[in-house]
């Protein structure tokens, strides 16, 4: 019965989601609600689905088992395609829900309502593609008692509850930004004050977006057993491709607002945004590449996506070419400026998007050509993405010290030259006291985050200081953390994969990683194989988990502080008697999650002076 | 600290067996090109996964025999080439440079190195153009 | 002009994404193909073979085994097996099971000989010609549809072949 509930809500949500598009009226507000209710429910049916362990919904077969905990159980609910898919377009109802209540009060009514038909769309759109292709409710009753397929074992872990969730938010959230930029071409305005209503509808998801990848690269770390935190996985390339745009956005909707310039590249920018969204989307549900987080696919999955993104980004992207002309305006601004600087930026941050397109869609062309079969990963992306990006991290410690329309060099080297001077020789000094041995491309990365943190506090020490200047220190901060934890990390990481048994020490990076014991112990799904360590007197543990249908999952064992993490991978049992064992030394490895979570608070700071600002104007 | 140190250094001739690392090289240099070569190429079984890091058979099986080559003294290339042979472009993650890959690899900065340009002039233009 | 770079730049994509979905990213072909095999070549010199890559654990196998045993039974093709990472005893015992479709079987315990071929996986299936050069290579389990489209023509034309 309550599966039949689930589906009952989904076509009363697709109802509402087409009167949302179809009707220009005040009362749409409602179906807005409607719909926000019924994804809502439907979702919770799904969830109480997987709680019952309800067997006869295929979804729930296909990723639970009788044994699975509780708490993975209600993740479960998104754990593969269908359920995604259905958190998709819950967030988009919740978005769009959102929007209503807190947007800008001083857009006009029709632009209200014109924001509101497309969101319907889009929503429409998706619910459809979910009825039509990927009913998570759908049941089927076998005579035979039915075991689960169960949730993958990588799934099953605390970051399935967070992870996702936080994307989505990401992702979808980027759909108010882009139904903003179609409204403002439709009636061809684009003033600041629609600047100023749209920021918070990109700052927010861009900051969920942020945390969500970062998230998502802290689980990875620690599941898969190899001590790294970023593979150039396809996917993970889908969710930084939003976010590069997404920053480009940011930084081009600021010149809007204040300068009132670089309109027409701030509307493309908000579209190519959640183009790139909607490509992630794509590439990750229709099978076209290989990727450890792709889910089973349907053709016919790939098709519907395909088809409605080319009519939705397609549309937009033609309806820009005809009204683009309306937004053009002479630009006011010397070469020497902070506007140009902006827009190297935003161009810098495109022609990043453009390389990592090319290294995930590259094979895709080889092989549509019949030419031949090529892989593409970190090696090509850290030759070729690192150096694109290093000029905009220069940029980065310079733009907030330019001024607007005109800077004279000499007065920028003058107040810029020592903290770029100091960081250079910092870098340098910095490992060398530590007895870290040198390196080029080290140097290069540790003086360009220090080059952001002294120039980012350098503006804190002459600048009255408003919570937006707040905003955008900390943002910059945190990027300059993460900076420095990369090239740290890729530079001074060790490891060593050792056969060992009980009893028996070994030395990294001047930890004594010595081997205790060997247990069997019993999780409430698993058997598992748990190694004892000791480093120093600090216990630490990996183990090797065996889940129902025999699949097996290494579980790593982690200490840390805040300036290294000790890493500890157990591998098979050799014929020997030995193990073989991994265990790794990382250092700075937090400060990139910690640099991406100041990212977060960055934004949340934006969010509160957005409002105080409102409250003050009211 | 200096306690620690002490019980250190009681307890280091007490341990009689250290382990061993799976693959021995003679030098650190060689362990090093080691990680470097296995982390640069692509675990054909799953499939997104570098053969330093899978667990899978045939990772294992593939880690033993350039192990085995470069003991024998062979080169990174010798042994890259031995692999492709086999297995295809494929199995390198870094791949080739050759004419259908020249868009991928020199692309991207041609594209930066334009677009700044014609930004540039963009600017100026639009510039005198007000004056 | 300039204005529509980023439709047309759109439009690419899809077409490309749109060719995309008719292809199978995960299947790797082997770069072994018209070359002659790797090992063992006067057995395949004089007649078309098939040869196999099976293991006792490869459920796949299991599955693919009996329409290689009506295959044998038709006398359609030489069936050569290739016993991958495998121990004699399971081997022998899941071949009592499942049917044994070979003229001849080469066995790899360790999974040496198999780097030379450059096998992935089980079951695999390469395509011989008579002058002992590879054809073709399959992917996966054999199916009737597979046969039907392709091994069969092949092996005919294949068969044809003057040495």
């Amino acid at each position: 019965m309550i599966p039949e509930l689930g589906s009952f809500a989904l076509i009363l949500a697709l109802c509402f989601a087409l009167i949302q598009g179809t009707i220009r009226s005040e009362l749409t507000v409602n179906a807005v609600f409607g719909q926000f209710t019924f994804l809502s429910f439907a979702m919770l049916c799904l969830i109480i689905s997987f709680i019952n362990n309800d067997m006869s919904v295929i979804y729930v077969r296909e990723h639970s088992h009788h044994l699975l905990p509780f708490i993975y159980r209600v993740g479960a609910a998104w754990g593969g395609h269908e359920g995604s898919l259905l958190l998709w377009c819950l967030v988009l109802s919740a978005w769009t829900f959102a929007f209503i209540i807190f947007s800008d009060k001083k857009l006009s009514k029709t632009t209200f309502s014109t924001i509101l038909m497309i969101l319907g769309w889009m929503s429409a759109g998706f619910i459809l593609f979910l009825l039509s292709t990927s009913n998570p409710f759908q049941r089927d009753f076998p005579l035979s008692p039915i075991i689960g397929n169960d949730l993958t074992p990588v799934l099953q872990d605390p970051g399935l509850i967070f992870h996702p969730p936080m994307l989505y938010s990401g992702y979808v959230g980027f759909a108010i930004a882009f139904a903003f930029a179609i409204a403002a071409l439709l009636e061809g305005k684009f003033n600041k004050e629609w600047a100023r209503a749209l920021r918070p509808w990109i700052i927010l998801p861009w900051s969920f977006l942020s945390f969500g990848i970062v998230l998502g690269s802290w689980w990875a770390y620690r599941e898969l057993g190899w001590g790294g935190w970023w593979f150039w996985d396809p996917v993970e390339n889908a969710s930084l491709l939003p976010w590069l745009a997404a920053t480009a956005l940011l930084h081009s909707l600021i010149v809007s607002e204040k300068r009132s310039a670089f309109k027409g590249w701030t509307l493309l920018l908000a579209i190519i945004t959640y183009a790139l969204s909607l490509l992630g989307t794509f590439l990750v549900r229709s099978g076209v590449l290989v990727s450890v987080h792709a889910f089973a696919n349907d053709p016919r999955r790939g098709l519907f996506l395909l088809g409605y993104i080319a009519l939705i980004i397609g549309g937009a992207l033609a309806l820009y070419s005809i009204r683009i002309k309306k937004f053009f305006k002479p630009s006011q601004f010397q070469l020497f400026s902070r506007e140009t600087f902006l827009l190297i930026n935003s161009v810098i941050l495109l022609t990043a998007v453009a390389t990592i397109t090319l290294g995930t869609l590259y094979p895709i062309v080889l092989e549509a050509l019949n030419l031949e079969k090529i892989s593409i990963g970190e090696p090509y992306f850290n030759t070729v993405f690192v150096p694109i990006m290093l000029p905009a991290l220069l940029l980065m410690g310079l733009a907030p010290h330019v001024h607007w329309e005109k800077q004279s060099f000499l007065a920028l080297w003058k107040k810029m030259g020592l903290a770029l001077l100091l960081s250079l020789l910092l870098a340098f000094l910095l490992p060398w006291s530590l007895g870290y041995p040198f390196g080029f491309l080290t140097w290069m990365g540790i003086s360009l985050g220090l080059w952001i943190l002294l120039s980012t506090l350098q503006s804190l020490l002459k600048q009255k200081t408003g919570l937006n200047h707040w905003a955008m220190i900390v943002a910059h901060m945190g990027i300059a953390i993460l900076v420095i934890g990369v090239s740290v990390n890729k530079s001074y990481s060790e490891e060593r994969q050792v056969k060992m048994q009980p009893g028996e020490s070994i030395m990294l990076a001047g930890y004594q990683f010595t081997f205790d014991s060997l247990d069997k112990t019993k999780g409430p799904n698993f058997e598992s194989i748990k190694a004892n360590f000791t480093v120093g007197n600090e216990p630490i543990s990996a183990e090797q988990r065996i889940y129902p249908h025999d699949q097996t999952l290494g579980k790593t064992g982690i200490i840390f502080n805040g300036w290294r993490d000790l890493y500890l991978a157990l591998g098979n049992s050799l014929p020997d008697g030995n193990w073989s064992i991994r265990i790794y030394y990382k250092p700075c490895v937090r400060w990139i999650w910690f640099g991406g979570f100041m990212l977060l608070i960055g934004g949340m700071i934006s969010l509160l002076n957005h409002y105080q600002k409102r409250r003050g104007a009211l | 600290m200096r306690r620690l140190l002490m019980i250190f250094l009681i307890l280091l001739p007490l341990i009689t067996y250290a382990a061993e690392d799976s693959y021995q090289f003679q030098t650190k240099e060689d362990q090093a090109r080691f990680s470097a070569l296995t982390g640069e190429l692509r675990c054909l079984v799953c499939q997104n996964e570098t053969l330093a890091a899978s667990n899978a058979v045939l990772a294992s099986d593939l880690r033993g025999q350039i192990y085995q080559k470069m003991i024998q003294g062979k080169t990174d290339k010798e042994i890259v080439d031995y692999l492709v042979e086999r297995y295809g472009n494929f199995i390198l993650y870094r791949p080739p440079l050759h004419l259908t890959t020249v868009g991928l690899w020199f692309g991207p900065f041609l594209l930066l190195i334009l677009s700044i340009g014609y930004l540039l002039y963009y600017v100026r233009k639009n510039q005198r153009e007000k004056r | 002009m300039k204005k529509y770079l980023p439709l047309g730049l759109f439009l690419l994509i899809v077409i490309l994404l749109w060719r995309g979905l008719g292809l199978h990213p995960n299947l790797i072909p082997s770069p072994l193909i018209n070359k002659p095999v790797p090992t063992s070549r006067s057995v395949f010199l004089g007649q078309v073979t098939l040869l196999n890559v099976f293991a006792s654990w490869c459920e796949a196998c299991a599955e693919e085994q009996g329409f290689l045993n009506q295959l044998a039974k038709n006398n359609k093709v030489r069936i050569i097996g290739f016993n991958y990472k495998d121990t004699p005893l399971k081997a022998k015992a899941w071949l009592k099971q499942y049917g044994n479709p070979y003229q001849n079987i080469m066995v790899d315990s360790k999974g040496e000989t198999a780097i030379d071929w450059g096998i992935y996986g089980t079951p695999e299936t390469f395509v011989i010609d008579k002058k002992g050069i590879i054809r073709y290579k399959v992917l996966g389990a054999i199916s009737p549809d597979l046969w039907e489209e392709t091994l069969g023509p092949l092996i005919l034309k294949l068969e044809s072949e003057t040495l």
